[in-house]
């Protein structure tokens, strides 16, 4: 690294390999079930030649006209062939940075290098292969917000925050119980039927339904509701490994400025991964909102999810990163307190909305529930079934309806909500962005009024807001949400 | 002008009356497509119906009269401001009413807005943009341009450097 003018560089050339990889399958592709049908494989290897020759021009052009340069204070990103986009990211815009290392980047000692700021577009910091110890360095460099010379010292040893072995790993699978595979399923019968293997449209023919029908009698259903809910296990098991994969969460940078050179900020390390190692760095400073999660039955054997709202989190993650995906309440709260976030109160000391919500959480499922049901004693049957569910879902909202409140504390704000999968987020007064409190027509009628303090890089479908408060209540936390905020905010300021 | 009728907290302050025009301007815009896809309708496929000729869009004329004479000053009155020292707040909505609190040291960048209805009458819209989600974009309407200038440049002092 020298210490003059930065010099622009380029991706490690293996990017041109990988590049090409990905390419050339998607040029050809397209063509293989035309030229297959059309000419043979003869025509079929003579069409994929020439997909490959115009997919290595394209690449190289790409990946000489892609430059970056690691100016003091900003990376800048040039690139496009003929449209050149140069891309200027100031180190203290990073939310964070993550190191990934997919199976073709480890053949080639590289690393993908991701860098988060939060802006709309998601590629808008990505290195797409680089050597690893370049993508550590550039990392450190920009962690460190300025100083260019390395320091020694920094890979020592990291405080372990949080680890998960095999078999934690492997007993958080049995909980990703997912049908996505099914999707999969799909998708390969599709292809198939597009190159003339399968006929799917034999399997609904009039003429051959019967014997599907005949297929389908109570013990063969049994049976493949059976190998369902077994693949459905497998598959969450298989996913949840290879992502989870020698999880550790480590604490990094901080410490004393005794060395020269200021340490870069204190965050979080994530590592893992069996087939694409992934390593993100999330500074403290850039967490908003902590999200406490559990599902039903992990529940009852005191298995919690800790996931943390950043800016720059993925949104394909719902907008959080996750710390501990599988952890006990003992694990997660020394992780909240070392983010330096409050650690949640007793149930009892939450406050409930109202017992009027009711009629909006389930008043209408029940009414039309019974509705259906009498209509189905006069009319139709079938209508019982949908009558029945919709009591079901009555039934389920009121118990949804208990569960939700707030709390406050000094420092935050904690909400919790749903009945199966429950969650409680934890926002501290001096992360709201926003604060406020809508009311539609059916709450106006019965004096409620929903409250929403909106943090940065907050998910849209599952936010904390609190639905259904006393309308004079939401008011008055509002104005003491605010005066909260200013506070907070006042006494942060001498300290940064 | 009487603002608020339930009276919760400090007076707050209406748009400016200018903008009642802007609203009962811009409906007519909306209206006018309406009611000539209802007369195109009077014209022609009914035709052949037994519905009485005219009786769509007589209906939808007298519809859109209505609600243009009765929405835009109820629209208007739901909006109101109060600026403070440190945070801008907001009422507004008529169906789904909200209130918000901005705080200046959230602001991460501010537009001034004048669509051509709006500049016939000389006022703008004032934008507050954060890095919230739901609140990302906080619109204010109808405030004299030259306010609106004075407005973003009062903000813009406040607002603070250190980002999220």
């Amino acid at each position: 690294m020298s210490d003059g003018a930065p010099t622009p560089r380029r991706l490690h050339p293996a990017t041109l390999i990988a590049r090409w990889l990905r390419l050339v399958p998607q040029m050809v592709g397209g063509g293989a079930a035309f030229a297959a049908t059309m000419g043979g494989w003869g025509r079929f290897l003579s069409f994929a030649a020439m997909a490959g020759g115009i997919g290595l021009v394209i690449t190289l052009l790409w990946w000489w006209r892609f430059r970056y340069t690691l100016a003091e204070r900003e990376i800048i990103i040039e690139s496009g062939v003929l449209n050149r986009q140069r891309r200027v990211i100031p180190f203290d815009r990073v939310q964070d940075i993550a190191i990934e290392r997919r199976v073709i980047a480890r053949l080639f000692g590289t690393a993908r290098v991701k860098v988060e700021t939060g802006g709309a577009s998601s590629d808008e910091g990505l290195l797409d292969m680089i050597g690893l110890a370049e993508a550590q360095a550039l990392r450190d460099r920009i962690r460190r917000g300025h100083s260019p010379t390395p320091v020694a010292g920094m890979a020592a040893e990291e405080p372990l925050l949080f680890r998960m072995d095999l078999s934690r790993i492997l007993a958080a699978g049995l909980f990703n119980f997912s049908l996505l595979f099914l999707a999969a399923i799909f998708a390969v019968v599709q292809n198939l039927e597009q190159l003339g293997f399968v006929r799917v449209r034999d399997w609904i023919n009039p003429r051959t339904a019967d014997t599907a029908a005949g297929f389908f009698n109570l013990r063969n259903s049994l049976a493949l509701l059976a190998a369902l809910v077994v693949l459905g296990l497998v598959y969450g098991v298989v996913r949840t490994v290879s992502r989870e994969f020698g999880f550790k969460l480590t604490r990094t940078g901080g410490g004393d400025a005794a060395a020269g050179a200021p340490p870069p900020p204190p965050g979080f390390r994530r590592r893992r991964g069996l087939f694409t190692l992934s390593d993100v760095v999330i500074p403290i400073r850039r967490t908003q909102v902590g999200l406490i999660e559990s599902g039903p039955i992990a529940r009852q054997l005191g298995w919690f999810a800790l996931a943390f709202q950043t800016l720059g989190a993925e949104t394909k993650e719902g907008g959080v990163q996750a710390v501990a995906p599988f952890a006990r309440m003992d694990e997660i709260l020394p992780i909240l307190t070392e983010a330096g976030f409050p650690v949640p109160p007793e149930r009892s000391t939450f406050t409930r909305i109202p017992r009027r919500a009711l009629w909006r959480w389930a008043a209408p499922f029940f009414l039309v529930g019974a509705t259906a049901t009498a209509a189905a004693f006069l009319i139709a049957p079938g209508a019982g079934v949908a009558g029945g569910l919709l009591l079901a879902a009555g039934f389920y909202a009121a118990f949804r309806w208990r569960k939700h409140g707030f709390a406050l504390d000094d420092r935050a704000l904690f909400v919790r909500a749903g009945l199966l999968k429950r969650r409680m987020w934890i926002i501290p007064f001096e992360k709201a962005q926003t604060i406020s409190v809508t009311q539609g027509p059916v709450q106006r009628r019965l004096r409620l009024a929903s409250l929403l303090l909106d943090t940065a890089g907050a998910s849209s479908m599952r936010s904390p807001e609190i639905v259904d408060l006393d309308a004079a209540e939401a008011e008055a936390l509002a104005a003491k949400l605010l005066s909260l905020f200013h506070r907070s905010r006042s006494e942060a300021k001498p300290s940064q | 002008m009487q603002i608020d009728d339930e009276a919760h907290g400090p007076a707050m302050l209406p748009l400016h009356p200018n903008q009642l025009w802007v609203l009962r301007v811009r409906g007519l815009i909306t209206a006018v497509p309406i009611l000539l896809a209802a007369v195109m309708a009077d014209l022609g496929p009914l035709r052949e119906t037994p519905v009485p000729p005219g009786a769509v869009g007589g209906g939808i004329l007298v519809a859109l009269l209505a609600s243009l004479i009765v929405l835009p000053p109820r629209r208007y009155r739901a909006w109101a401001y109060r600026e403070e020292a440190d945070e801008l707040h907001i009422r507004s909505g008529l169906l789904v009413r909200s209130s918000t609190v901005v705080p200046f040291g959230r602001v991460q960048h501010i537009d001034v807005t004048h669509g051509p209805v709006e500049r016939r009458f000389g006022l703008a819209t004032l934008v507050l943009h954060t890095a919230g989600t739901r609140g990302a974009s906080v619109p204010l309407p109808g405030l004299l341009q030259a306010e609106a200038e004075a407005m973003r440049d009062r903000i813009r002092a406040k607002i603070r450097q250190d980002l999220v």
